[in-house]
């Protein structure tokens, strides 16, 4: 049996009253979610350690990511046209309004903070569904959006609200999608949340609208999120190709387009970690046949385009598609190459630290070492199995794997191989710095696009950057008072040596 | 009708109105005989050439839009630096008008100078009586402990005597025979405000200097901070540093109190300034240091005269910058540099390094005076940037060849140019057709950032369009935070209004 994502001691910590039927959080038994989970990643593993793949973050931990809400959120905020409408106190949606770079080319409906905002005296009394259904109501009004996400998190699933009963009244009365998304924070990690995301699409929103234009060369791309808009590195290839990406979950996405993503003939799985449940029920429900692919890397990239047309000549796709890839390929790789190895030069034998989750952890591994960089070790934090079988393939030494750590760890791992960079998310820049080593953010925050072949380029140019930038020298040199007098600085500076005859000379 | 007493209109908004728009048409049409508006438009697109930038290059008497100031504005600032000093301008009175409005404008505080007000008569009967009288006026009216006396371009011309003058107005029984009236000739057409400045400094310490036995006094320190529009941030942070570091020192013309005094009902045409007590010790002191080298050249030879140790800087900021100033410190005064300023500048390349990916590789054009723009270009490479265009309108030769010194010292001085002697109209032929990404400069930039579209950042004398700037310091590590953070604020403002309505990129985190 594969493991529980509620752990025991939280349901039991639930108050005893008397509560509707919430599906999903029913415990001990196992809820339908939580079972379809289970059979997703054993299917997806087939092996032991699929238990593992999925953890609870560990009791006291800073170091750990963040919780189910979060996980649940950053999933499906990224769909532009939806309201997402977090039901709890004011921290959940206030402390994590608009932190993620996703971009969108057209509503920015998704980024508007809606929170019912809930007080002492809603929850006491029980007001909150009351409060929700209103709230719901006056989005509506106001902003007439494609549909409505509820959030559920630790307050409102802990006084049992029935958010399934709001959602579903809602949607009768202001006839609007309204989604349930129950995600409370206790339920276990961020990882677990995306789960819940896509559970939530799954049965609420994939399957409801029908497109009037289903063709051969539909694809979904699961799990891309759009970061820095790099997803948009990748669609004109695809254009270019005669391939219709019909979604792309959720970045960049019209609420529409996932309603109607079960037209597709095939899907690309971007982070596995966080939709291989949504990737694995589309094919089991609408035969959607999948592969896991990435977009970093100049070969991966490729991979992933090869896969894509494989799938859909499969599927009945005309087979010159396959031709054309090829062709699209040489060209594209040849481009990337030329323009790459103005970077080799000054990045060969570079050594990367990594530490980043899921899906980044191998192929930007595969990225950097196409560059000739020598990866000094990578985190296989949020990896799958699959993942960790991707990076022991391509490091062949298993010590260059860690998992999560905390701080203090990191840095001192930092100070013991003295890296010349480190490629990182935003919560460990710091301890980067600290270290004195040259960081790059790679994850949700970072600035730049670096999917696809012009993606590789601008990484290359970004680590580029980062490790050439002269404060690192300022950074690792103490005060030149603290240094000894050896040093090449002379006892007398040299502006010392000026007469007034500069004075009257040289006026312009 | 464009204005009505129920909702008066401000002038934005009023020369706005169509009304207006129509008159300013009619006028032009009528009265102004203006050229076709294509021709106007071709000439537009001609300046943006590289053929108009060679010929603007190529000017030789016709100077537009010079980035310095005049010696005498230079005085004045200097001897405002005193403890209650009047500075007595001797010459005509508007010139003494412009040194005013320049300060109070930039400072917003009043600013003090009196002026001899020669006439038609003193050109050509010569100045005598004017500061016979002028002096007895200003001594009675305005209490003074000394009187600075600079001159301007007429009374320089005419060729007034000032050491004659003032002797014989001393004669005349106009200030007691023992009042101090230190002075400095200040011809307007022999350099710039760095000049006017060094000469009054040098003026002063002569005054009090000249009659008395040097007695060196091992460790005691003079600092002069040079010609500064930051002066009231700049020497607080200073001196906090040199007192953190127990160093001994005299403070050589501090003007950050005159121009910063507080608003407690009580009007104070002087306050603070260096102690005219402390400057007569100064003499005695091992070393002086100047913190502006361009600033200070005769007075540090005056110095270097009288056997003092001398060292120059320009403009200590950023970190090597800082580092070079504080190590002499440590050096002449025999005192360490504590914990805590190793902290703050540890603190300044920790804040360095966060930012760093937002600075590097940006294109900076740089103008201003001689010491400043050499450590802004410095503090520019040191974050991984490009001073591009180096411009001192008042800077030498000899500063030319430090400024290429300083650029092939660093990878990212690489393809940067000096410009010496330039003025801002040919700072616009240089952004126009070599763009850069930030302009550092002050107000008068504003014209170059409408021209071409290069985002100002204003860090020099004089900010006239925005508020206080001054009040906080750019030398040292704290100073380098407050610069880092105002270059970095321009460059995220730029972003947002950039992507504002595009929205894509409207982030929240950067």
């Amino acid at each position: 049996m594969g493991r529980r994502f509620v752990r025991p001691h939280a349901l039991n910590a639930w108050p005893g009253v008397d509560r509707p039927f919430v599906p999903g959080l029913e415990g001990p038994e196992m809820s339908s979610i939580e079972t379809q989970m289970r059979d997703a990643s054993a299917k997806i593993f087939r092996t032991t350690e699929a238990k593992e793949t999925c953890h609870n973050a560990s009791q006291g931990s800073a170091a750990s990511g963040g919780c189910a809400f979060d996980g649940a959120k950053i999933v499906l905020q990224p769909i532009t046209d939806v309201a997402h409408l977090v039901h709890a106190p004011l921290a959940c949606e206030g402390n994590s309004w608009d932190n993620r770079g996703a971009a969108s080319s057209g509503p920015v409906l998704w980024r508007t903070s809606f929170t019912t905002d809930l007080t002492e005296l809603d929850i006491v009394t029980g007001d909150s569904e009351r409060k929700l259904l209103k709230a719901i109501r006056e989005i509506k009004e106001g902003y007439a959006p494609a549909a409505i996400f509820v959030y559920g998190t630790c307050v409102t699933e802990l006084i049992g609200d029935d958010i399934d009963a709001v959602c579903r009244q809602a949607a009768q009365k202001f006839a609007i999608p309204v989604v349930p998304v129950k995600s409370p924070g206790f339920g276990g990690s961020k990882n677990l949340g995306n789960r819940r995301a896509g559970e939530a699409l799954l049965e609420h929103v994939i399957g409801t609208v029908e497109a009037d234009d289903p063709g051969p060369y539909d694809i979904n791309i699961l799990g891309e999120f759009n970061l820095s808009g790099e997803f948009w590195l990748m669609k004109p290839l695809l254009d270019r190709l005669g391939i219709r990406v019909r979604a792309c979950i959720p970045g960049d996405a019209r609420y529409a387009q996932v309603a109607s993503a079960h037209r597709s003939r095939a899907a690309m799985m971007v982070c596995s970690t966080a939709l291989i449940n949504l990737a694995r029920k589309m094919e089991e429900r609408w035969n959607i046949p999948f592969f896991e692919g990435s977009f970093y890397g100049i070969s991966s990239t490729s991979e992933a385009l090869r896969r894509i047309a494989q799938l859909l000549v499969r599927k009945g796709a005309g087979s010159a598609l396959l031709h054309h890839v090829e062709a699209l390929l040489a060209e594209e790789e040849e481009r990337a190459w030329k323009k790459l190895e103005a970077y080799r030069h000054r990045l060969e034998g570079k050594r990367v630290q990594l530490n980043t989750g899921g899906v980044k952890s191998w192929s930007i591994v595969h990225a950097l070492i196409e560059i000739g960089m020598e990866i000094v070790g990578t985190s296989i934090r949020k990896s799958t199995t699959r993942d960790k079988e991707r990076i022991k393939q391509m490091l062949k030494d298993e010590n260059h794997l860690h998992q999560s750590m905390a701080a203090s760890e990191l840095y001192a791992m930092l100070r013991e191989h003295k890296p010349d960079i480190m490629l990182s998310g935003g919560r460990t820049q710091f301890v980067a710095l600290e270290a004195k080593i040259p960081w790059l953010d790679v994850n949700q925050e970072r600035q730049h696009a670096y999917a696809g072949y012009a993606g590789m380029v601008e990484l290359a140019r970004q680590i580029d950057l980062a490790i050439h930038n002269p404060v690192w020298a300022q950074l690792r040199e103490p005060a030149p008072w603290k240094q000894f007098v050896t040093t090449a600085r002379s006892a007398e500076p040299r502006i010392n040596m000026r007469s007034a005859d500069e004075a009257t000379a040289g006026f312009y | 009708m464009p204005q009505s007493a129920e909702k008066v209109l401000d002038h934005v908004p009023l020369f706005c109105e169509p009304e207006y728009e129509k008159m300013f048409a009619r006028k032009k049409l009528k009265f102004e005989c203006p050229h076709p508006d294509k021709v106007v438009e071709a000439q537009y697109e001609f300046t943006w050439t590289w053929e108009y930038r060679e010929k603007n290059l190529a000017r030789e008497a016709l100077v537009v839009n010079p980035a310095k100031a005049c010696q005498p504005l230079g005085a004045v600032f200097a001897a405002a630096g005193f403890e209650r000093t009047m500075s007595f301008v001797h010459g005509s009175q508007g010139c003494v008008a412009y040194y005013r409005s320049h300060l109070s404008r930039h400072f917003k505080e009043p600013s003090s100078a009196v002026s001899s007000s020669m006439t038609e008569d003193a050109a050509v009967f010569g100045g005598l009586k004017n500061m016979i009288d002028g002096l007895a006026n200003t001594y009675q009216l305005y209490d003074p402990k000394m009187i600075a006396v600079s001159t301007t371009c007429m009374a320089e011309v005419i060729g007034d005597d000032l050491h004659g003058f003032i002797e014989n107005a001393k004669n005349e029984g106009s200030v007691p025979a023992d009042f101090d009236v230190p002075f400095a000739h200040t011809p307007a057409f022999v350099g710039s405000h760095v000049d006017g400045y060094d000469s009054m400094v040098k003026g002063i310490l002569e005054n009090f200097w000249k009659s008395t036995e040097r007695v060196p006094t091992p460790a005691l320190i003079n600092i002069i901070p040079g010609f500064d529009g930051f002066c009231v941030g700049n020497n607080r942070e200073i001196k906090r540093l040199l007192d953190t570091m127990g160093v001994t020192y005299v403070f050589i013309q501090d003007a950050s109190d005159q121009f910063d005094t507080p608003s407690d009902g009580e009007y104070r045409m002087y306050d603070g300034g260096t102690k005219i007590e402390d400057v007569k010790v100064a003499k005695h002191a091992e070393a002086t240091i100047s913190l502006q080298h361009y600033n200070t050249r005769k007075t540090l030879d005056y110095c270097r005269e009288l056997g003092q140790t001398t060292a120059s800087f320009h403009y200590p900021l950023g970190i090597g910058g800082t580092d070079e100033f504080l190590m002499k410190i440590s050096e002449l005064s025999k005192r360490e540099i504590p914990e805590s300023i190793d902290r703050d500048r540890g603190r300044l390349i920790d804040a360095m390094a966060d930012s760093q990916s937002w600075l590097h590789g940006k294109k900076y054009g740089i103008y201003g005076d001689p010491d400043f723009v050499y450590s802004m270009a410095r503090f520019v490479m040191e974050t991984g940037g490009h001073p591009t265009h180096c411009l001192a309108t008042n800077g030498t030769a000899a500063w030319e060849a430090e400024m290429k010194e300083l650029l092939a010292s660093s990878p990212f001085g690489g393809g940067a140019q000096v410009w010496a002697g330039k003025d801002l109209w040919a700072m616009r032929s240089l952004l126009l057709t070599e763009p850069v990404d930030l302009l550092i400069g002050n107000s008068y930039g504003k014209y170059l950032e409408r021209d071409t579209d290069t985002p100002l950042v204003r860090l020099t004398f004089p900010i006239f369009d925005r508020h206080h700037h001054h009040r906080f310091p750019l030398m040292g590590y704290q100073g380098g935070l407050r610069l880092l953070t105002v270059i970095l604020d321009k460059i995220f403002d730029e972003l947002d209004q950039e992507t504002m309505w595009e929205g894509v990129s409207y982030d929240l985190t950067r």
